[in-house]
């Protein structure tokens, strides 16, 4: 039995997922200055992003 | 930034030369010229947006399951039917898709005001559906309402160039296709030949604000991480140019007015998702190519989310903008608009109130 193709976008959608604290703290990182929002702004916060869905998506 | 971006190609380019300092080449300048006739409007890819709806209709259970805005749209608009109280025996689809409209058009019970109508279809002897794509004309061609009404399918090679005689057709419908038109202005006019006179166009497009949470997202999740914005949603024709539009194209009697629906999805990936399975996915000419890379779309998930998530929802809303547009083609006998300054009757008058009063 194969198993149903699962597209590399939905397994990047299902890592993503686990990190909504992450996501929400660089969310309103933007939002706080969404009319000037200038190159690496939020660099620190979408570095703590990146390393929570790279660590979501090893384990999955 | 403008959303009603053209982009103009001039119809000559200079011919490539060898770079020389020669005497010679100096003096033997070319002028910039421009041919007669209109400029050539190329917005976008009709190449790719092709192969796009191409692809999409080939995943035929994954096509319909994204048909719910196009089978939407193609009811609300078969609605605008019911108000016009004749029989047409020869009907246009322009940029059928999957014949969404067909479908809507053999519904039973389409009127609201009356449970027990007929189907819309008893009032077309037949209608012509044409679209670029082969495969997602012919996705449902073996679904049980191709059996309820007169129609056929023909592929023609591009839309913006249609192959018909004047005076063809009693009724012009296009539903959630002239969107991707280049030349608008064009594709109008040709729509007004091939009427026969005192017919009309009924037409429902995307417009303006469509995808506006999508938009500003991604421009900002662009900003952030890159520096620079590449368009990533396509610019639309806003509600205030399309009544300019059909008169331009010599329409008479215009209606149009706006819609929105707002979908709610999961998350942003889902939302990209179903726009590529219903093949409307970007076909800008001049966009980045590639997939957008992963840093954007993380980035783009969390902006979204933050920005567009309203309080105790359950999910992302995107909205889609709806312009349906209705001109007449002119025809004798036809209802006019009397003479400026020829009423003789007060409005006040008839419907009352309305005294501008000053509140203090």
């Amino acid at each position: 039995m194969s198993q149903p193709r699962i597209r590399p976008i939905e397994k990047f959608a299902q890592a993503t997922a686990k990190c909504s604290v992450e996501a929400a703290a660089y969310g309103k990182c933007i939002v706080a200055d969404y009319t000037a929002v200038q190159k690496d702004m939020c660099a620190k916060e979408f570095m703590r992003l990146k390393d929570c869905y790279l660590a979501a998506a090893k384990k999955a | 930034m403008s959303l009603s971006l053209r982009i103009f190609r001039p119809a000559v380019f200079r011919a490539s030369r060898p770079i020389s300092t020669s005497h010679a080449y100096q003096t033997a300048r070319t002028y910039a010229s421009q041919t007669p006739g209109s400029p050539v409007f190329e917005v976008f890819n009709r190449k790719t947006k092709h192969l796009q709806k191409d692809r999409a209709a080939r995943n035929v259970e994954e096509s319909r399951k994204v048909d719910y805005i196009k089978d939407e749209v193609a009811i609300r608009l078969c609605e605008r039917l019911l108000d016009i109280k004749r029989d047409f025996p020869s009907v246009l689809d322009l940029g059928a898709n999957s014949c969404n409209i067909a479908r809507a058009l053999t519904m039973p019970n389409p009127d609201p005001a009356t449970p027990t109508s007929a189907p819309l279809s008893n009032k077309i002897q037949h209608l012509t559906c044409i679209d670029t794509s082969e495969a997602l004309l012919n996705r449902d061609a073996d679904e049980p309402f191709n059996t309820e009404l007169s129609l056929t399918r023909q592929v023609v090679p591009d839309l913006e160039t249609l192959p018909f005689e004047p005076s063809t057709f009693d009724a012009v419908l296009s539903s959630l296709s002239i969107h991707w038109i280049n030349d608008l202005p064009s594709l109008l006019a040709q729509v007004n030949s091939i009427l026969k006179p005192d017919a009309p166009f009924i037409a429902a497009m995307f417009g303006g604000d469509t995808l506006f949470e999508l938009r500003t997202s991604l421009q900002l999740a662009d900003l952030e991480r890159r520096g620079g914005v590449s368009p990533h949603v396509s610019p639309l024709a806003d509600v205030r140019d399309v009544g300019g539009l059909l008169t331009k194209a010599g329409f008479k009697m215009q209606t149009v007015d706006v819609e929105d629906i707002v979908v709610e999805y999961p998350d942003t990936f889902a939302l990209m998702r179903d726009l590529q399975a219903m093949g409307e996915n970007n076909a800008i000419l001049h966009r980045e190519f590639g997939a957008l890379s992963r840093d954007v779309l993380l980035a783009n998930e969390a902006i979204y989310r933050q920005l567009h998530m309203e309080e105790g929802a359950r999910g992302l809303p995107a909205t889609f903008r709806l312009i349906f547009m209705i001109g007449w083609k002119e025809g004798s006998g036809q209802a006019k608009p009397l003479q400026r300054g020829s009423g003789e009757l007060n409005l006040k008058d008839l419907l009352g109130g309305g005294d501008f009063k000053q509140n203090n």
